[in-house]
């Protein structure tokens, strides 16, 4: 059993406020979540039924044009600029009077960029010092697979984490989230970006999605252009597919008519698209995430997943996982929507303000250093069983 | 296990081929079978027949062309490498029957029997709980060494298993001796590198630790006990290549296979 309330609300309220800082990548999110004190979270295990109640979830993105990544140093700017503004936005929209009335901010503390994550958490302790209001550092991750419990509802989900830093997939045991599989190299969501930008498609709303959107328009989907299929045991690798999905990206742009696989060796006629291309990377890549996790699964005997993360918007994702499941007995497939999926403020308020109740609030503000590296199952997780 | 996939089998394998499933991996499903692929059926025998049949249902979330390339792919190299490990002398491995590459079945010899008092299968996981009222009974030992020598053979030719658990070792009574054999080699592969081996001893030893926790540091020494007699007994370049893959293992074991993680 887990006592939830080991901490009570400041000022004798009969709820709990907090204020969530995240801007570990290009996204400054800042969210505002409301908990009620409810005497049956004293002696239990309901970490993903905390009644969360979301005041304000706002976000702002650093788009870079056609072709270019974001830099840690403009991103870093862009946070700094936007900050004061979504806070001041944030507690407007959440109606909050008087901030000190907060009983937490919690800050992503990483992994991430090193630059963005800088400018946030200096943000952070500015605000805590000023309202008196104790801080806590959240890891990103953690942040992620908790507001993916809290929303879906889902007890002891095997977790697929894919985001554009992060591809793991994560399961409980013991107090800590287990990573059974990972990345050996690039992330899925940083493959995707960089295929983007080879094509020189718009960073607006995300590549991802817009590769998503050229993926749909695939006119011979039977036809799949053959790419490396990299798992190994419960890891994958991506590197080598983002190598050779460029340099056919790259010879269809420059007519390379010696290439057999894209163009007619006789006629010279041209065979595959650019959105087969995208189709073909996008059916690999998600088979391969979809193999680990069921790998997952089977090790763990769990038959429910929880997709979270960017990446986890996918719409084709979380079909091929929904079809996967469906041949386990009782599968069952968790998944959010953009406002939860995408990196968000609310999120970090969230594992934060579980950590917070738990007793574990920052006490000296020379523990809020921030981290790029992070690891998941480097957390404590006091609040579940 | 849904329906659907034991009815693709039964479709595959027509009535006339009763099975029996026993587990389902992420991967495939094994089932029992009493028919022979090939042989005639022999009425008269008193032993009932008993046959491993391991399949790999075609993964309705992936495009049918990754799916079909997948399946041949991971049955073919299972069943070349069994083939070749039989061929080995002194290698315990279930003989490969018959293999359909294309629909991603294989068939092989069955192995193991009842463990006496109700213990379940004789797999080396069943058979070290049944034991653990009495660890440091002298079968034990003598079991792990051997399981572990079976591993120092299968490395000191260059392979790999990639899947070394206590559930993956299943020991067959001859002669009122236990021997054990190695099974499901899914991941396995021919392999010369060091670091393979490494990780495949690691593997194992977390495998024990995590299953038989209250022995692990005895029964990992008895196994590395069996393990490094192969090599010792291969002179001077076997003690050479003992210490190259010892200082591996040593070196997989402190980094805990993880890389620490960045962004």
């Amino acid at each position: 059993m887990v006592n939830l309330n080991k901490v009570p609300p400041r000022h004798r309220k009969q709820y709990y406020l907090a204020l969530g800082l995240e801007g570990s990548a290009n996204k400054l999110g800042v969210g505002i979540i409301k908990h009620p004190l409810l005497p049956q979270h004293a002696d239990s295990d309901l970490s993903h039924h905390c009644e969360l109640q979301i005041l304000a979830n706002i976000r702002d993105t650093y788009v870079t044009p056609p072709g270019e990544g974001f830099l840690p140093r403009d991103t870093a700017r862009h946070h700094r600029n936007w900050a004061v503004r979504l806070v001041k936005k944030a507690l407007q929209e959440a109606g909050i009077k008087d901030p000190t009335d907060l009983d937490t901010i919690c800050f992503t503390q990483g992994p991430g960029m090193g630059a963005p994550l800088h400018s946030v958490v200096v943000m952070a302790r500015t605000l805590s010092l000023l309202w008196d209001v104790p801080l806590v550092g959240v890891n990103h991750c953690v942040g992620h697979i908790e507001m993916g419990r809290e929303i879906t509802k889902a007890e002891n989900p095997v977790v697929l984490y894919v985001s554009g830093g992060n591809t793991q997939v994560i399961a409980y045991s013991e107090n800590r989230y287990r990573i059974f599989g990972e990345t050996l190299d690039i992330a899925i969501g940083n493959c995707l970006d960089r295929f983007a930008r080879t094509l020189k498609i718009p960073n607006e709303p995300s590549p991802g999605y817009n590769i998503e959107q050229l993926a749909l328009k695939c006119t011979n989907k039977d036809q799949l252009v053959e790419l490396p299929y990299t798992v190994k045991g419960m890891d994958l690798s991506m590197s080598g597919i983002l190598g050779y999905v460029d340099s056919l990206a790259k010879d269809l742009f420059n007519k390379n008519t010696k290439n057999k696989l894209l163009f007619d060796p006789q006629t010279g006629q041209q065979l595959v698209t650019v959105a087969d291309l995208c189709y073909s990377l996008q059916e690999n890549l998600f088979a391969m995430l979809v193999e680990i996790t069921e790998r997952a699964m089977a090790h763990v005997n769990s038959n429910q997943v929880l997709i979270v993360g960017g990446v986890g918007c996918n719409v084709r994702l979380q079909e091929m996982m929904a079809s996967m499941c469906r041949d386990r007995s009782n599968g069952q497939v968790h998944a959010t929507d953009e406002r939860f999926c995408i990196d968000n403020g609310v999120m970090i308020a969230q594992a934060g303000l579980l950590q917070y109740r738990m007793g574990d609030a920052v006490q000296d503000i020379a523990d809020t250093v921030v981290t790029q590296k992070f690891r998941t199952d480097e957390v404590y997780v006091a609040w579940r069983e | 296990m849904s329906g659907q996939i034991l009815e693709a089998v039964s479709i595959y394998l027509t009535p006339n081929i009763p099975i029996e499933p026993i587990s389902q991996g992420a991967e495939a499903v094994v089932f029992t079978t009493s028919v022979h692929p090939y042989e005639p059926k022999q009425e008269s025998s008193e032993t009932s027949n008993k046959y491993i049949l391991k399949y790999r249902p075609p993964k309705k979330y992936r495009h049918p062309s990754i799916d079909k390339a997948l399946t041949k792919h991971r049955t073919l190299s299972e069943s070349r490498i069994l083939a070749k490990l039989s061929q080995l002398p002194g290698l315990n491995v279930p003989k490969l029957i018959a293999c359909d590459v294309y629909n991603g079945c294989i068939w092989i010899e069955f192995l193991g029997e009842e463990l006496p008092n109700g213990n379940g299968f004789s797999s080396l996981k069943n058979f070290l709980w049944m034991s653990a009222s009495d660890p440091h009974n002298k079968c034990v030992e003598t079991v792990l060494e051997k399981v572990g020598r079976q591993i120092g053979l299968l490395h000191w030719n260059e392979y790999c298993h990639g899947d070394l658990t206590t559930s993956n070792v299943v020991l067959q009574q001859s002669d009122g001796v236990w021997e054990p054999y190695l099974i499901d080699f899914g991941l396995g592969s021919a392999t010369t590198f060091v670091e393979d081996k490494g990780v495949d001893l690691y593997v194992l030893e977390r495998a024990v630790d995590s299953t038989h926790s209250r022995y692990a540091v005895t029964y990992n020494e008895w196994l590395m006990r069996g393990y490094k007699a192969v090599y010792h007994e291969q002179s001077k370049k076997g003690e050479n290549r003992l210490r190259e893959v010892l200082k591996r293992f040593e070196e997989v074991r402190l980094r805990g296979r993880k890389r620490s993680m960045i962004g």
